[in-house]
C-alpha cells in the first residue's frame, strides 16, 4: 500500500468531509435544541440572575470545573476529579499549544500563536493518556459509573483515546513508518470528528447552556452558584 | 399505569430548557457524591443522573437521531410499565429534590428541576407511591393532607388561642399580610403559631390567617401534578385576593415557599401586586429594623446550638444569611455551624414528600445518618431550623436513633428571646 496516497486522502478530502460533518452536525444539534422552545421565566428574582451567571462561569470556565467546590465530595471519588481534570487540561494544551496542532489551526484560521516546547506538550499528552486509562478503569469499578456506562460511553472513550495514542506514537516515531503513523492518526481524528455530533462528546457546546441556567437559577434565588 | 401518557408528558415537557441540560450531561457520575440518599444507602440507582434516566431516554428516543438509531439496533428499549414502577421508587422515595447535585455537577445541570419533570410524567401515568397519593387526595377533599378540615382548623385555632392566650386574627378585613401556616405546624408543632403571632404583633404587622387559604403545604407539588399544584396554590392566592392583602408570608415550611414563591408565577395567573415572603427572612428584618427587640445572647448558656439549612429555604430560597444573623445575635457564643453548610448543606432527607411514604423509611433514616454525623461533630445540644418538614424529620430521627439533641424551630426561639 502506498501510505503517501492514503495520507493525502485522510488529511485532504476525508478531513474536509469530517470537518463538514462535525460543523454541520453540531449546528444541527444546536438549532434543534434552540427550536424546541423556551418558556419565559415570570418569577421575579430575589437576587441577580446576571450576577449568578457571571459567578457560575468564573467558577466553571475561567477557573476550572474540576475543582471540587463542594466540601466532602472530592474524597468520595477523587479519581474522577483528578483524572477528569487532567484529561481535559491535557486535551486543551495538546490541541491548542502543541506546535503541530497550532499549525493545523493556522491553516484553517489563517493565523497562529506561540506554542509550548515539545517536551512539556509531550508529557501532558502522556498524562492525558494515563488519565483516560484511569477513567476507563473507574467506569469498570465505580458502582454508579457501572450503571451509567453502556456502548455509547465506551465508544466515546475509544474515539478520543485513539487520536491521543496515535498522536503520541507519531510524535515518538514508534512502531510504524512515519507516513503510516500519520495516516492512522489522521484517520482516527477524522473518525472522532464524525462521531462527535452523534455523541455526548458534544457536551462542550451544551456546557454553555447548563452553566448559564445554573448561574441564573442560583442567582435569582440569591444563592451562590 | 399508562406508559404512553408518561412518554407524552416527557416529550411535551422537553423544551429547550430541559433538552439543552440533558444534552450537556456527560454521564460522569459526579452528582452521586452530592446525594445523601446515595451516600447513605450506597445504592447506585439513587445517583441523581440515574433519577433522570427515563427523561433522557424519552427525549432521545423522540427527538434525536442517535436515540432512534439505538432503539432500532436494540441498544435502548422503549419505556415500559416496569420502568415506571422502578423509577417511581427512585424519584419519590429516594429524592427530596434538594438540588445539591446541581452544585456538584461540573456542567451545572439543574438536576432538581429535571427530577421534578420526571415526577410530572410519573404523576401523569399514575405511578405515584400510594401513601403520597393518599395524602394528595386528602388535601383535595379535606383541604389538608394532615386532616386539617374546616372543623379541625377551627378547633385547633380555638385551642391554641386558649392554651397560649394569644389572639389569632382569622379572615380579618383590611389586613395587609396573609400568614399561611402548614398543617404540620397546626397539628404537630402548634407552638409555632403563638410564637409567630407574638413576633408579628410586636412588629406591628396588620396580619391575618385565612380559613380558606389555611394550608401552605402543597402535596400536588410533591406529586408533580401541575393540575393539583395549581389547585392548592389557588386556594391561597384566592384567599389573599379576597382579603385584599399585599403580602403572603409562608411560615416554617420549605416546599410551600418553593411552590408559592418560585413556581406559581410560571404555572398560573398570580394575582398582581401580591408578594410572597418567608418568616426566615422577615424575622431578621424585624430585628434589624428594630421592629422587634430580642435579648442579645438570650440563648447562650443552654449548650451549643447549631443551624440546619433547609434545602428549599436556604439553598433554593436564598435566606442563607438572615437566620445566621438572628442566631449570632441570640447565641453569639453558643452558635456553631455544621460542615458543610449554607448552599452546600446536607438535606435532612425527609422533604419532597419522602417522609409521607412508609416504603421510603429505610432511605430516609439512611440519609439522616449523614446529618447525624454532622450534628455529632458540632456537639450541639440544640438544632434549629426554619422548616417544619425538616423539623418533623429531625424529631422522628432523633427519637429513632436515640440522640440527645433538642429540635427547635427558629421562630419559637426568637419569640422566647423577645423582650
Amino acid at each position: 500500500m502506498n501510505w503517501n496516497n492514503a495520507l493525502e486522502f485522510v488529511r485532504g478530502p476525508l478531513f474536509n468531509a469530517a470537518l463538514i460533518i462535525f460543523i454541520g452536525g453540531m449546528a444541527y444539534r444546536l438549532v434543534r435544541v434552540l427550536l424546541l422552545g423556551w418558556r419565559s421565566d415570570k418569577v421575579p428574582g430575589k437576587g441577580s440572575k446576571l450576577g449568578g451567571v457571571i459567578l457560575s462561569y468564573l467558577k466553571g470556565l475561567v477557573i476550572w470545573p474540576f475543582i471540587p467546590w463542594v466540601q466532602n465530595t472530592f474524597m468520595r471519588n477523587p479519581l474522577i476529579y483528578l483524572a477528569g481534570g487532567l484529561f481535559h487540561l491535557s486535551l486543551f494544551i495538546v490541541l491548542l499549544l502543541g506546535t503541530a496542532h497550532m499549525l493545523v489551526w493556522k491553516s484553517l484560521l489563517g493565523f497562529g500563536w506561540p506554542t509550548l516546547p515539545l517536551p512539556i506538550v509531550d508529557w501532558m499528552a502522556a498524562a492525558g493518556i494515563a488519565a483516560m486509562i484511569a477513567l476507563a478503569i473507574n467506569r469498570l469499578i465505580h458502582p454508579v459509573l457501572k450503571l451509567l456506562t453502556g456502548a455509547a460511553e465506551w465508544l466515546n472513550l475509544l474515539f478520543v483515546f485513539l487520536p491521543m495514542v496515535s498522536g503520541y506514537i507519531l510524535t515518538h516515531h514508534l512502531f510504524f513508518p512515519y507516513e503510516m503513523g500519520f495516516t492512522i492518526h489522521m484517520a482516527v481524528v477524522d473518525a472522532l470528528l464524525i462521531w462527535i455530533p452523534f455523541s455526548r462528546i458534544a457536551h462542550f457546546m451544551f456546557y454553555f447552556f447548563s452553566r448559564t441556567i445554573h448561574g441564573a437559577q442560583f442567582g435569582k434565588r440569591a444563592a451562590t452558584p | 399505569m399508562n406508559t404512553q401518557t408518561a412518554v407524552q408528558t416527557f416529550v411535551s415537557e422537553t423544551g429547550g430548557w430541559v433538552a439543552s441540560q440533558l444534552e450537556a450531561c456527560t454521564r460522569c457520575g459526579m452528582c452521586a457524591e452530592a446525594c445523601h440518599f446515595y451516600q447513605g444507602t450506597g445504592n447506585p440507582e439513587f445517583a441523581p443522573v440515574w433519577k433522570i434516566e427515563l427523561l433522557r431516554r424519552a427525549y432521545e428516543q423522540r427527538f434525536t437521531l442517535s436515540g432512534r438509531v439505538k432503539v432500532g439496533l436494540g441498544l435502548d428499549k422503549p419505556i415500559t410499565d416496569a420502568d415506571l414502577s422502578r423509577w417511581s421508587a427512585i424519584d419519590y422515595e429516594a429524592c427530596t429534590i434538594c438540588n445539591k447535585c446541581a452544585l456538584v455537577c461540573p456542567m451545572g445541570i439543574d438536576l432538581g428541576s429535571l427530577i421534578y419533570e420526571v415526577r410530572e410524567a410519573l404523576s401523569a401515568a399514575k405511578a405515584v407511591p400510594a401513601d403520597l397519593m393518599a395524602a394528595v387526595e386528602k388535601q383535595v377533599t379535606e383541604g389538608s393532607p394532615l386532616g386539617v378540615t374546616d372543623a379541625v382548623f377551627d378547633e385547633r385555632m380555638e385551642w391554641i388561642s386558649d392554651e397560649w392566650e394569644v389572639k389569632l386574627p382569622i379572615d380579618k378585613p383590611g389586613a395587609e399580610l396573609l400568614v399561611v401556616f402548614t398543617s404540620i405546624e397546626i397539628m404537630k408543632f402548634p407552638g409555632n403559631i403563638p410564637a409567630i403571632a407574638k413576633i408579628l404583633n410586636a412588629a406591628g404587622e396588620n396580619w391575618t390567617i385565612s380559613r380558606k387559604g389555611r394550608e401552605s403545604v402543597n402535596f400536588g407539588f410533591f406529586e408533580g401534578s401541575p393540575e393539583r399544584t395549581v389547585l392548592f396554590l389557588k386556594r391561597v392566592f384566592d384567599a389573599a385576593k379576597e382579603l385584599g392583602v399585599k403580602r403572603i408570608m409562608v411560615t416554617e415550611c420549605g416546599h410551600a415557599y418553593e411552590a408559592l414563591r418560585w413556581t406559581a408565577a410560571n404555572m398560573m395567573e398570580v394575582p398582581a401586586g401580591i408578594t410572597v415572603t418567608h418568616i426566615a427572612g422577615e424575622m431578621w428584618n424585624y430585628i434589624h429594623s428594630g421592629r422587634i427587640k430580642v435579648r442579645h445572647g438570650a440563648l447562650d448558656g443552654d449548650g451549643i446550638i447549631t443551624f440546619h439549612d433547609a434545602c428549599k429555604i436556604q439553598r433554593r430560597g436564598g435566606f442563607i444569611q438572615e437566620p445566621r444573623k438572628v442566631l449570632r445575635m441570640l447565641a453569639p457564643n453558643a452558635f456553631r455551624e455544621m460542615t458543610p453548610n449554607k448552599e452546600q448543606a446536607i438535606c435532612c432527607g425527609g422533604g419532597g414528600g419522602v417522609i409521607a411514604i412508609k416504603e421510603a423509611d429505610p432511605n430516609r433514616y439512611a440519609a439522616f445518618e449523614l446529618k447525624m454525623d454532622q450534628l455529632r461533630a458540632t456537639k450541639a445540644k440544640v438544632v434549629t431550623m426554619t422548616c417544619s418538614n425538616c423539623r418533623l424529620q429531625f424529631t422522628d430521627c432523633v427519637a429513632h436513633f436515640g440522640l440527645d439533641v433538642k429540635v427547635a424551630g427558629l421562630s419559637e426561639m426568637v419569640a422566647d428571646a423577645m423582650e
